[in-house]
């Protein structure tokens, strides 16, 4: 179990983080989204040790963590980092042992985790050789090759093609089932509603929204009203009392409620007007619930 | 992890890569090649003992001639082959088509463009004893008289400093060893500087620094590449002399062991400083690019002291040489010219190493600094001031950075 409590950080002028925190629990996948600079890296460099925070604690199974924690971590940057020259079994071999493990273990996990990311007939080629693609998995392999209990990875998303983005999400699944703590952030937020079972959303170093990602969609805004009606028509919508619109999705208009409004008005104004092929109520989508949140 | 079993990781890495790597093998390949010219090229050079000069002989004293000529050849230093000619033409002949140097007799010598200094000292001496001796018999004097006037016991040579081939040897020794050293602390300096940067262009370091303090990574990297520097060094210095000695370059003295054990013992010292300064330059760089103005200042500081140290060679008690003693980065590459020169006391050797010593104490604790400041440093130069103002390397980038960085979209 990861814990970050009341983390605060500032550079100069600026404030970071404003007393963030969060937990990730074993064999869970978290969520980590807020716009750039809201203060994602800044966290996981404070997790990793790579930044001191200014107050606030990083605990680790219940006690303040250790380098020694640290170095079991699995920690994929932003800023992706290989030796282009070195081959990839033995980039992998060298991040393994500085984490601790010994010679001819590190050597066997190398091998099969480059095996089971798909690099096993290239692992002998130096990095640089590598398509970008690749060197990605690379990377993952040389976070996962310990299995470690804590996985960070800061953007692992970014610069994947779909193939990869299925790749990676299913190595992640892996890790999970068997126990891992994963906290990754990300721009891609139907991915992130998808893989998450928790999330926590940033704004300006601050958590504004946090839970389980169905928990956090209902709590936060107005249930929607999706309607369509045969021939796409819309301007039925436009000027109900009890609701307004919000948007149009397709065919489809996607109305909130007002206080007081009733969802079965609506539908009678909807059928009033021409005939109903659709009528949904959702709670917001992460992506709309993110827009609402950051720039509340 | 122990800190001795990170240090080693890191540097059997450091190891590993550097023998791989193609600079290295090339760079390696220049060096020796230029260590066994130096070593080889005196002996091919040089000339095979005293000059030896081809003359003939004709007319009527020729007998008295070709007698007389080898013993004032060997007063003169040089060497001569007498060739006993029928006459004038046949020596005209000969030393136009460049089979005699001169053809001397009947009061003259024929040469092809002129008569040098020493050929003339030779042609001539032989020609006035020769006359002078037919000239003291004429007048009666007894032949051994007349050779012994003609002849005296040359001049013996009383050197008030004289310099002995061995000690020649010894200062081409040192001197050849101080161009090693210089070109070995540069070099490997300069891979230090290089393998930081490069650390920090492949963003690497993120990852590193995530794993292990910056302090035994740093040291780690200067273990490394140090322990190759010096495995070259003692190469170098082994087939160098190897070579010297076999080509008949240089007779080598019997300080030779010591000269070069001061040498590589220097070289470790002289490294731990440098490659802690290049350490300080790589980090202050964020690309390959910027190492050239960070480095700068230390290529200056390490050409300074070379030449300090060609300056002791020729003077080793100099002015410079008394300051560039104790002055760290001068100390490592002036020290050992100084000891071959007998020319320091055992307590100054001592006052330097400790100066160096402490100095590699305090360079260290600044590079593990900027180190661990300038390494996630990734865009632009770093000034030193903000390095080590910060306490940890995540610290020097700012949400606005990040804001920077940001490559995807929502």
């Amino acid at each position: 179990m990861l814990e970050l409590i009341g983390l605060t950080k500032r550079y100069g002028d600026v404030v970071a983080l404003d007393g963030l925190s969060m937990m990730v629990g074993p064999g869970r996948i978290h969520g980590f989204v807020g716009r750039n600079g809201a203060g994602k890296t800044t966290t996981m460099r404070i997790t990793l040790g790579l930044a001191s925070a200014d107050a606030g604690e990083v605990r680790w199974q219940g006690r303040p963590v250790t380098a020694a924690d640290r170095r079991g971590f699995g920690y994929m940057p932003e800023e992706r980092g290989l030796y282009p020259k070195m081959t990839a079994l033995d980039q992998i071999v060298y991040f393994a042992r500085l984490s601790g493990m010994g010679g001819p273990e590190a050597k066997t996990a190398a091998a099969a985790m480059l095996e089971s990311i798909g690099l096993g007939e290239r692992s002998g080629e130096p990095v640089e050789q590598l398509s970008l693609g690749n060197q990605q998995r690379c990377q993952l392999a040389a976070a996962l090759v310990t299995s470690p209990a804590l996985l960070v990875l800061d953007e692992p998303f970014s610069g994947l093609d779909p193939v990869g983005v299925d790749v990676l999400a299913g190595v992640l699944k892996t890790q999970v089932d068997q126990g891992t703590a994963v906290v990754y952030s990300s721009h891609q937020l139907d991915l992130v509603e998808r893989l998450s079972d928790e999330i926590t959303i940033i704004d300006g170093g601050r958590v504004v929204a946090a839970g389980a990602v169905a928990a956090v969609r209902r709590s936060r805004g107005v249930d929607r009203l999706k309607v369509a009606l045969e021939g796409g028509r819309t301007a039925w919508a436009d000027d109900l009392p009890g609701a307004r619109v919000v948007g149009h999705e397709g065919d489809e208009v996607v109305l909130e409620l007002l206080d007081g409004g009733d969802d079965q008005e609506v539908l009678d104004a909807a059928r009033h007007a021409g005939r109903v092929v659709s009528f949904r109520r959702e709670a917001p989508t992460l992506t709309e619930l993110f827009r609402e949140v950051v720039s509340s | 992890m122990t800190r001795l079993q990170i240090l080693r990781l890191v540097a059997g890495r450091e190891v590993r890569e550097r023998i791989r790597s193609k600079a290295f093998r090339i760079s390696s390949g220049v060096s020796l090649a230029f260590i066994l010219a130096v070593a080889i090229l005196p002996s091919v050079l040089s000339d095979d003992g005293p000059t030896t000069y081809d003359v003939g002989v004709f007319g009527a004293q020729s007998d008295a001639l070709a007698g007389r000529l080898p013993a004032v050849a060997e007063l003169g230093g040089v060497a001569v082959d007498v060739r006993r000619l029928g006459d004038v033409a046949e020596g005209r002949r000969l030393v136009e088509a460049g089979d005699l140097d001169a053809a001397v007799g009947d009061g003259q010598v024929v040469v092809e463009r002129e008569l040098g200094v020493r050929l003339g000292f030779l042609v001539q001496e032989a020609n006035r004893q020769v006359l002078g001796e037919a000239a003291l018999a004429g007048a009666g004097v007894r032949g051994d008289v007349a050779g012994q006037a003609l002849m005296p016991q040359p001049l013996v040579v009383r050197a008030l400093d004289p310099e002995s081939e061995a000690e020649s040897d010894r200062e081409g020794l040192v001197f050849f060893g101080t161009i090693l050293l210089y070109g070995q602390l540069l070099g490997f300096g300069y891979w230090v500087a290089s393998g930081v940067v490069e650390e920090k262009a492949s963003r690497v370091v993120e990852i590193l620094l995530a794993k292990a303090p910056p302090a035994q990574l740093l040291a780690g990297k200067v273990t490394g590449i140090g322990v190759v520097g010096l495995v070259q060094l003692v190469a170098f210095v082994v087939i160098g002399l190897a070579a010297a000695a076999a080509a008949g370059s240089v007779e080598l003295p019997p300080e030779t062991i010591s000269v070069a054990a001061q040498v590589v013992g220097w070289f470790v010292l002289g490294f731990a400083f440098y490659a802690c300064l290049f350490a300080v330059g790589g980090a202050m760089a964020s690309r390959v690019e910027e190492l050239q103005s960070t480095t700068t200042p230390l290529t200056f500081l390490a050409m300074g002291s070379f030449f300090a140290a060609i300056t002791t060679g020729s003077d080793p008690s100099g002015p410079v040489a008394q300051v560039a003693t104790f002055l760290p980065f001068s100390a490592p590459m002036v020290l050992p010219i100084r000891v071959a020169a007998g020319e320091i006391g055992l307590g100054a050797v001592l006052l330097s190493v400790a100066i160096v010593l402490v100095s590699i104490v305090g360079v260290m604790a600044l590079a593990a600094r900027v180190y661990a400041g300038g390494a996630l440093h990734l865009r632009g130069q770093l000034k030193l001031r903000n390095a080590l103002r910060s306490d940890r390397g995540g610290d020097k980038r700012s949400p606005q950075d990040e804001r920077v960085a940001g490559t995807t979209e929502g």
